[in-house]
């Protein structure tokens, strides 16, 4: 899967081209609206990540040219660091496929990526077995052989998290953030997000042994596949 | 009172005093110059008389009587002269009074002037009288003419003044009106001059509106500063929390390392929240937020509840929702949220295991009050007066805070026209009342 970064800030524009190569991703990248234009026109990108302040123009505007070229269907996803309290809503009116405030975890757009995927490609199975345990992402349930585990939402949040981002450590700040949301305040204790996980190891663990639910150390948890 | 009745008061004040003072000097000058003129007249009439005198007459005058007395037919003045125990008197003396005299059955009161003199070795007393009447009438028809000019006078100018200061004092009204009392946003501030050909008025009008373009570009300069501030600020921190991001996909880090990146990133997340907390504040401070919703207060409480409904778990506090209206408020819905959510949220950090927290509702003078009621750790009074002030925070080890929770409650209620009033007592728990002051 190809990804146009569009993005003025250099440093940042790297950093995102690493961790996504990393993930398997093919990276380009534009530092201008004009050069995100061009590019644009040319190739067919499965993911564009569009910072608003470019330095020739507004984000909005390149998302507005773009929403008008026919049989498109590249997800946008806005990345930026503006406070406005009406950008959010705007970007998604505009046709934008999701809104990532800065700064944000790696691990949370990788995720936000997967799911635009799996909503784009229904073809795709939105079933993923992790030893045994069938996570349907759709429905939102998860089941092992036949039998259905009742999560709660919580609960198939933080596994469905940590199942996207396997094999990586995820901390518990990180966790909580994706879970709960930006709620100010609230990541002050994320010892909290530990209730959850003992809860959802509990359930699991009727059906078969956890031993790939990894809790590390004072950081937070692993699943290992 | 207003400045345009004290002008007419004072106008009107002024303006009876100089009528007094005119009709009181009027009233005395005419006194003394008709009883100068009479008593010209009665020295006249007492010195014909005198020179007229002869032994015989006086003689014949007393024959019968010791006294004499004459009048005219309207006793207007009259005389008289009576013989007196003899005393030697070398200048004669003429002394003026005023007193009341009965002739012929009739009391008037008269100017008077009184004589001795000696005559052929006897000694006599003269009185010339003249009445004063006519000038005590004419004194009383000026009093009169005085006071219904005064009334006249009075209510003719209190009008005219009131018209006169109303037209004159009309720019300054609408200065006061349009620029001052109405302005409660500087950014829809009306620059349009009031016009008025008074000079003070217009520099009035003048330092007025450069006040406030003043205050609209410091007002805008903030706003332009809390754009900046978000967007410099997160775009690095942005940088630095993808990098060590990627540094934790490298192999081979040891485990302390792992441990300072995953802390780094925790102090960036923080951080970034204490950023985000004095934006939104900033933000509300600023008007930046619309309060158009129509937020219904039993929804709102319903959805925090569910929200929070796994740290009342956690805490074993249990939450008594019992609200008695269906409040609806106009508002922003999501700052509603935010305010009710932290309220609710330290209701929660600063109770004791196994605690409660008690909503109420009630109406109160037309107002509505929620309170929400903690069994919690309690504040002192110090505690209380300094729980709104950003960065301060209960000094607890256990739980992380940044201070800044209930500041924005503070700016979120001020933005909401809402009363909060804290009620707490340490160990005991907290009473937070909010009183909602917007019309619904």
């Amino acid at each position: 899967m190809n990804v146009l970064i569009v993005e003025d800030e250099k440093s940042l524009a790297l950093e995102l081209d690493e961790y996504l190569s990393h993930e398997g991703f093919t990276v380009e990248h534009a530092r201008t609206r004009k050069s995100a234009e061009e590019k644009i026109f040319v190739n067919n990108y499965d993911f564009i990540l569009l910072d608003l302040g470019l330095p020739d123009g507004d984000g909005f505007e390149l998302l507005k040219m773009f929403k008008q070229l026919k049989e498109r269907d590249d997800a946008v996803i806005i990345l930026t660091a503006r406070a406005a309290v009406d950008d959010r809503v705007r970007g998604l009116e505009e046709g934008a496929d999701d809104y990532l405030p800065k700064p944000f975890s790696l691990n949370e757009l990788l995720a936000r990526m997967h799911a635009i995927t799996r909503r784009k490609h229904k073809l795709e199975s939105n079933e993923i077995t992790v030893k045994g345990f069938k996570i349907n992402i759709q429905n939102r349930t998860v089941s092992f052989g036949t039998e259905r585990i009742n999560l709660t939402r919580k609960e198939f949040e933080i596994l469905n998290y940590l199942v996207l981002n396997k094999n990586r450590v995820i901390s518990r700040t990180n966790l909580t953030e994706h879970v709960w949301g930006d709620v100010l305040e609230i990541n002050s204790d994320s010892n909290f997000v530990d209730v959850h996980v003992k809860n959802l190891r509990k359930k699991l663990a009727q059906h078969a042994p956890t031993d790939w639910f990894e809790t590390v150390r004072s950081i937070g948890y692993r699943i290992n596949i | 009172m207003k400045l345009q009745f004290k002008l007419a008061l004072y106008n009107t004040l002024t303006k009876v005093a100089i009528i007094f003072f005119t009709g009181g000097v009027i009233l005395i000058s005419l006194e003394k110059i008709s009883y100068h003129h009479i008593s010209l007249r009665l020295e006249a009439k007492k010195n014909e008389f005198l020179r007229s005198l002869s032994t015989k007459r006086i003689s014949q005058i007393l024959e019968q009587h010791n006294s004499f007395t004459d009048y005219n037919i309207l006793k207007d003045d009259y005389i008289m002269l009576k013989q007196v125990k003899y005393e030697h008197i070398t200048t004669v003396v003429d002394t003026f009074s005023t007193a009341q005299r009965t002739i012929d059955k009739s009391t008037d009161t008269y100017r008077i002037l009184t004589c001795k003199f000696n005559y052929y070795k006897r000694t006599y007393i003269l009185e010339v009288g003249n009445t004063i009447d006519a000038v005590e009438d004419l004194k009383n028809t000026i009093k009169g003419f005085t006071l219904v000019i005064l009334i006249f006078a009075l209510s003719l100018t209190l009008i005219s003044d009131l018209i006169f200061t109303k037209y004159l004092l009309k720019p300054f009204y609408n200065i006061i009106e349009h620029k001052l009392i109405r302005v409660n946003d500087p950014l829809n501030f009306d620059y349009q001059k009031v016009e008025t050909s008074t000079q003070d008025f217009n520099l009035l009008d003048d330092s007025i509106n450069s006040l406030m373009k003043k205050i609209t570009d410091m007002f805008l300069l903030e706003k332009q500063f809390i754009a900046n501030v978000s967007h410099e600020l997160m775009t690095p921190i942005s940088i630095i929390s993808s990098r060590l991001e990627n540094i934790l996909l490298h192999e081979g880090l040891t485990e302390d390392a792992e441990n300072k990146i995953f802390a780094s990133l925790k102090t960036l997340i923080r951080l970034k929240s204490i950023i985000n907390s004095l934006l939104l504040i900033s933000q509300v401070e600023n008007n930046q937020f619309n309060k158009n919703d129509i937020v219904k207060i039993p929804e709102v409480l319903a959805e925090i509840n569910e929200e929070l409904e796994d740290r009342l778990e956690d805490r074993n506090v249990t939450l008594n929702n019992t609200l008695q209206h269906k409040q609806l408020i106009i508002g922003n819905r999501s700052l509603m949220h935010t305010l009710l959510f932290n309220l609710i949220n330290n209701a929660i950090k600063y109770n004791h295991q196994g605690g409660s927290i008690t909503i109420i509702d009630k109406i109160v003078n037309e107002h509505y009050i929620l309170q929400i009621i903690d069994t919690g750790v309690g504040m002192d009074n110090i505690q209380v007066e300094k729980a709104f002030t950003r960065f301060e925070k209960l000094d607890t080890d256990e739980r992380e805070s940044y201070g800044l929770g209930l500041a924005i409650v503070k700016s979120i209620a001020a933005f909401h026209k809402i009363d909060i009033k804290v009620t707490s007592e340490k160990d005991k728990g907290t009473i937070i009342s909010l009183q909602f002051n917007d019309r619904q």
